[in-house]
């Protein structure tokens, strides 16, 4: 390499180290600081004591000496704040008769530190924000997931309310038409059998069939004269009195209700629920009927009202089921007893209880019954032998018959 | 009476970011600074503390953060007589590195006395390591304390059981 001339040499050092700080020491083997010398006070080391131990004059060296390899760097020390030094070790030849000595040159690199840090801290700040973004990011990612999964659970609960739904529409649609189908038979029946018959869900009892029944028709004497003669308000009264006092009894002795018309009322055995003593039913409802109504007449009477009550009772086969059309059905019952009772109904004087000869045969037993002779009833060819019956056999049977039938 | 007094060198490591000079800068002058500003190459302080009849000068060498790019100097470990492992509780990336940190120290300059802190516990609900990586370290025998350079929390202590621990 060529040799420069010394002037070079001084004005490029004088350059170098204008604004460098540069101190160096010299340390003997006892690790005795030696000489030192440079820009000690850059380093905050001007109070340097010589021939006193290094280490406890210049902490940074603690632990560093003695060397062990020649040279050596430790670089970019922060010794004093704001100021940053290379430490360049190294042991010279020796030479003097004494043992190796140890140097340590401190070299200013401030600036290239602080230029270095600049550098780093873009790269530290980046690095930040990125592993910032990422932890945002699997935040995001884990809340979407948790809005994912409750968004299943809602669906799968919305499934399940619709599921739900569906079942209590049908309950409900189950219900309504049970109602509807009791409704429907609790115009004929008394209540209680049209829910026992509900229950049982038979449907084919309103179909059209033949059965035996006993039939009962009642209606008041001389009703039609005091309607023409009375305020409707009365008419209306009394008939409100009569049917209150007779429908509970028709249904007290489970009989089917059939219709009512003005005074008139019709009604029968063993259908549609069965009975095996429909004809001494009858009979016994229409003895209830008559005292009940014989209570009301009492009233009536002392209002003026001249009104009696009368009944016939038949029994034989008849067409049952429902009659009618969509909206306006009945359950009802055709036939040629039921004509018999109506026209027997008819003949019968006020107080009487007219019923044919195989109704009498039947309730023989139970009943007070006085021959009356035939009578000619309208579309029968032959005349009909007809019984009245004038009271039961015990007043107390009717009750305890009762009670023993009540279901 | 006499009073023996003591130099010792104990370095500072960990990723970085982490609370290394946050957590010398609280030790030695009792203050915390929101500002992040990177160590470049190594900053040296020193703490005095009395043990006993001892004085000992802690000389604390706080090491440039590891990194990806920046890999630790262990140059500057030379002569060290303890070290402080840092981790940051907010980034477990940390404190796999402090672990793997711990390994190469030990490799190269043997088994030395050393404190595990897990920082930034006054940030503990951004947290991500658990109580169960801490006590797992623990039943190893390990020194793991939480602190936090902001509060003071755990500082003092940990300097002040690696001296112990470091003067014999």
């Amino acid at each position: 390499m060529e040799t420069l001339p010394a002037h070079v040499i001084e004005r490029l050092q004088a350059l170098i180290f204008a604004d460098r700080a540069v101190a160096w020491l010299r340390v003997d083997e006892a690790l005795t600081l030696v000489d030192a010398g440079g820009n000690l006070e850059a380093y905050a080391l001007g109070e340097l004591s010589l021939g006193a131990p290094v280490v406890d004059q210049v902490a940074v060296l603690e632990g560093l000496l003695p060397i062990i390899e020649s040279p050596y760097l430790v670089p970019s020390v922060e010794i004093v704040k704001g100021r940053v030094a290379d430490l360049h070790f190294w042991q010279d030849e020796p030479g003097d008769g004494g043992g190796p000595a140890t140097w340590i040159a401190l070299v200013d690199v401030t600036s290239e530190r602080d230029m270095a840090r600049r550098l780093q801290q873009k790269a530290y700040d980046m690095t930040l924000l990125q592993e910032r973004e990422a932890a945002l990011n699997r935040q995001l990612e884990a809340a979407n997931a948790a809005l994912l999964a409750t968004q299943r659970e809602l669906e799968a609960s919305r499934d399940e309310l619709a599921r739900w739904n569906k079942l209590l529409e049908e309950r409900v649609a189950a219900q309504v038409a049970e109602i509807e189908r009791i409704n429907k038979l609790k115009r004929f029946l008394a209540p209680s059998i049209a829910e026992l018959l509900v229950s049982s869900g038979d449907e084919n009892i309103l179909q059209r069939h033949r059965r035996d029944i006993a039939t009962l028709f009642c209606d008041l004497r001389g009703f039609t004269a005091f309607s023409e003669s009375a305020e409707p308000e009365e008419v209306s009264e009394l008939l409100q009195d009569y049917h209150a006092a007779l429908v509970p009894l028709i249904q007290s002795f489970e009989g089917t209700l059939d219709r009512f018309v003005g005074d008139g009322l019709m009604v029968f055995f063993n259908d549609p629920m069965p009975c095996p003593d429909s004809a001494e039913r009858a009979v016994r409802l229409a003895v209830a009927m008559r005292e009940a109504v014989a209570a009301l007449a009492g009233a009536w009477r002392k209002r003026g009202y001249q009104v009696g009550f009368g009944i016939g009772i038949a029994q034989g086969f008849a067409t049952l089921g429902q009659i009618g059309f969509e909206g306006r059905f009945d359950y009802s019952a055709i036939g040629t007893v039921v004509n018999t009772a109506a026209r027997l109904c008819e003949a019968a004087s006020d107080g009487q209880i007219l019923v044919t000869s195989r109704v009498a045969t039947a309730v023989g037993d139970v009943a007070e019954l006085a021959s009356i002779g035939e009578l000619t009833i309208k579309g029968l060819r032959r005349p009909l032998p007809v019984f009245n019956v004038t009271a039961l056999k015990s007043a107390d049977h009717q009750v305890i018959w009762l009670n023993r039938q009540t279901r | 009476m006499s009073v023996s007094v003591q130099q010792k060198k104990i370095c500072m490591l960990g990723g970085f970011s982490v609370g290394k000079t946050s957590l010398v800068k609280r030790y030695v002058e009792s203050v915390f600074s929101e500002a992040y500003l990177t160590t470049v190459g190594v900053k040296i302080d020193k703490k005095t503390v009395t043990l006993g009849d001892k004085t000992v000068h802690l000389i604390l060498w706080d090491l440039a953060g590891e990194d990806d790019m920046a890999s630790l100097r262990l140059s500057y470990m030379r002569g060290s007589a303890g070290y402080v492992l840092v981790a940051d509780g907010t980034r477990p990336a940390t404190l796999e590195m402090a672990l793997s940190l711990r390994k190469r120290v030990e490799t190269e300059h043997g088994p030395l006395p050393f404190a595990l802190l897990i920082n930034k516990n006054d940030l503990r609900e951004q947290w991500a390591v658990t109580d169960d990586d801490l006590e797992k370290l623990r039943s190893d025998g390990w020194w793991v304390r939480s602190s936090s350079a902001r509060t003071g929390e755990g500082v003092d202590d940990a300097f002040a059981d690696l001296a112990a621990r470091v003067v014999r």
